[in-house]
């Protein structure tokens, strides 16, 4: 392919990439009740009407408090994880990784439903938030274990090693030289863990229990019985709650957060 | 790595978390779905004592179950066939060392997985229903009189299904190419192959395992994808994932459910074994 054409050729496939979301903002700023090209003129009354709705607001609340917590514990244990992996298994090294990234390599439809039925199995339930943050840890851990274990690559035992020589004990050691390299890894990978959690559909969709839905679930009951722009408005403030969180980590943290 | 390593169980406190929470909450409820799609069908219960073939008998029995499998399965086909094929030149390009706008560019193909994806499966109606942008407009301009079948059917679900899944397929593949040494490609020029060759012979053969990855990717997600073709199929086209996840909320028939996931999830893994066999195989010889 001739270099024009190439260029050519990808900027359609961004423009492809980019269309479907651009619309729903757009269409969120809509003045008409249905969705028309050229747009019928410019209001708000659309983003009036989701404030207003108790239903969407409640969803908002549920989906930023699951992604809290769910940020913290996966921050947690898949910390710990990538320490365990990277700085002490050996012939265990490629079952770790195997098993810790098992939850990004398993249909997630499939985990959900078997979730679904084990924590009933169990006698947990659906009554309360926890079979579904437990859902939710399990689909963003293998996230911050990326980003800890790629900040880890990066270490270099020696410096441990002098500061041991040295005489400074364990923790005075994981303080001062484990918690400063990993650091970045550990605020990306919790960041990007709270972006995933926020999103996460079908594991919310079968595991929600009464007055416990998340925002996408919310937005997918409406959709399927409603189509005016307040679905839109609910969309372009769920984007750019994530483009904030992001902003925040890239720019302000400067840090680089590892997806694959 | 570290040479400093502390014998005892010290370290093994630091996995015991997250290996316990994956054995509990990961390996115990895929063994227990296993055995519910042996569970008898309930009557006002999920399920009922006993075990059974029943289920699997029901769905070996209804074509309408094995159809739905292979329409599925041929979903997925074409929506991988066409991500690779669209998805390509872009990874290409991306790692083009003389590249301008590289990391703009690289953040619009990483955009899409920022914005959940109900948001972009809304986008995709708005876009193709049938009172949608592309109608309205292609009607207002006087070239069509009745809107293009754009939504409700599988062409709908596949155009929204590339868009959702495009940059599974990218990522892979720009690692698998930024991991080729460039004067592989070089030497093979300044021997006198074209560029077309030097491309053929030298970097789609050593950008394969990157092809793969991304294929097998792409291929499972949209097996198990629910959220798009529910929003873009609607009731008039389903895949089977639709159909076992509102067997399951909707009829509350666990064991039959089960037995419904556990036979798409067995068939999908079994093409991506075959097909990770196929292309090993092709790598080898070229």
């Amino acid at each position: 392919m001739s270099r024009p054409f190439l260029t050519g050729y990808c900027l359609l496939i961004y423009a492809f990439l980019l269309a479907p979301i651009l619309v729903v903002v757009g269409a969120s700023f809509n003045a008409g009740a249905f969705l028309t090209f050229p747009p019928q003129g410019l209001s708000f009354r659309w983003y009036v009407t989701f404030f207003n709705n108790e239903v969407f607001m409640r969803a908002i609340r549920t989906s930023l408090w699951v992604a809290f917590v769910t940020m913290i514990i996966s921050g947690v244990i898949g910390t710990m994880a990538a320490l365990f992996h990277v700085l002490h298994a050996r012939r265990s090294k490629d079952v770790v990784r195997i098993a810790m990234l098992a939850p990004l390599l398993l249909p997630e439809v499939l985990t959900a439903i078997s979730l679904l039925f084990f924590v009933y199995a169990i006698g947990i339930g659906t009554q309360n938030m926890v079979g579904m943050i437990i859902g939710h840890v399990l689909i963003t851990l293998p996230f911050v274990f990326i980003n800890v274990s790629a900040s880890l690559e990066s270490f270099d035992p020696s410096w441990d090693m002098a500061a041991r020589s040295l005489g400074a004990p364990k923790l005075v050691r994981f303080r001062r030289i484990m918690l400063p390299m990993i650091k970045s890894g550990v605020i990306g990978g919790c960041l990007f863990a709270f972006i995933i959690s926020f999103d996460i559909f079908t594991i919310s969709f079968m595991l929600k229990g009464v007055g416990t839905s998340t925002l996408p679930i919310q937005l997918f009951d409406y959709l399927r019985t409603n189509f005016t722009p307040e679905a839109a408005a609910v969309s372009t403030v769920s984007i750019v709650l994530t483009l904030t969180v992001v902003i925040i980590s890239e720019k302000v943290l400067g840090l680089r957060i590892h997806r694959f | 790595m570290s040479p400093g390593k502390t014998k005892g169980i010290g370290p093994y406190l630091l996995i015991a978390p997250a290996g316990l929470l994956l054995a509990i909450f990961l390996v115990l409820p895929y063994l227990n779905i296993g055995v519910m799609s042996f569970r008898v069908p309930g009557q006002g219960t999920p399920y009922g004592e006993g075990f059974t073939l029943v289920n699997y008998a029901r769905f070996f029995a209804d074509s309408f179950y094995i159809w739905q499998v292979v329409n599925t399965l041929w979903i997925g086909f074409l929506t991988t066939a066409i991500c690779l094929v669209i998805g390509f030149p872009v990874a290409w390009q991306l790692t083009r060392p003389n590249m301008r706008f590289r990391g703009l560019a690289y953040g619009l193909v990483l955009s899409p997985l920022l914005v959940g994806i109900v948001i972009r499966s809304y986008g995709w109606t708005i876009l193709l229903g049938n009172n949608g942008l592309i109608n309205r407009t292609l009607t207002n301009m006087g070239l069509i009189d009745a809107p293009l079948p754009l939504m409700y059917n599988a062409l709908g679900i596949i155009i929204a299904l590339v868009h959702v899944f495009l940059p599974f397929m990218i990522l892979p593949i720009m690692n698998g190419i930024q991991g080729i040494d460039p004067s592989l490609e070089a030497a093979a020029r300044s021997l006198g192959a074209s560029r077309a060759t030097a491309f053929r012979r030298i970097v789609l053969p050593l950008s394969m395992p990157g092809i793969q990855a991304g294929c097998i990717l792409v291929f499972v997600l949209s097996l198990s994808a629910y959220v798009t073709p529910s929003l873009i199929g609607g009731l008039k086209v389903k895949t089977m994932a639709v159909t076992v996840v509102d067997a399951l909320i909707d009829t509350f028939q666990w064991p039959f459910g089960s037995a419904l996931a556990l036979m798409l999830s067995v068939t999908g893994a079994i093409i991506v074994v075959i097909f990770g066999r196929m292309t090993r195989m092709k790598w080898k010889v070229a």
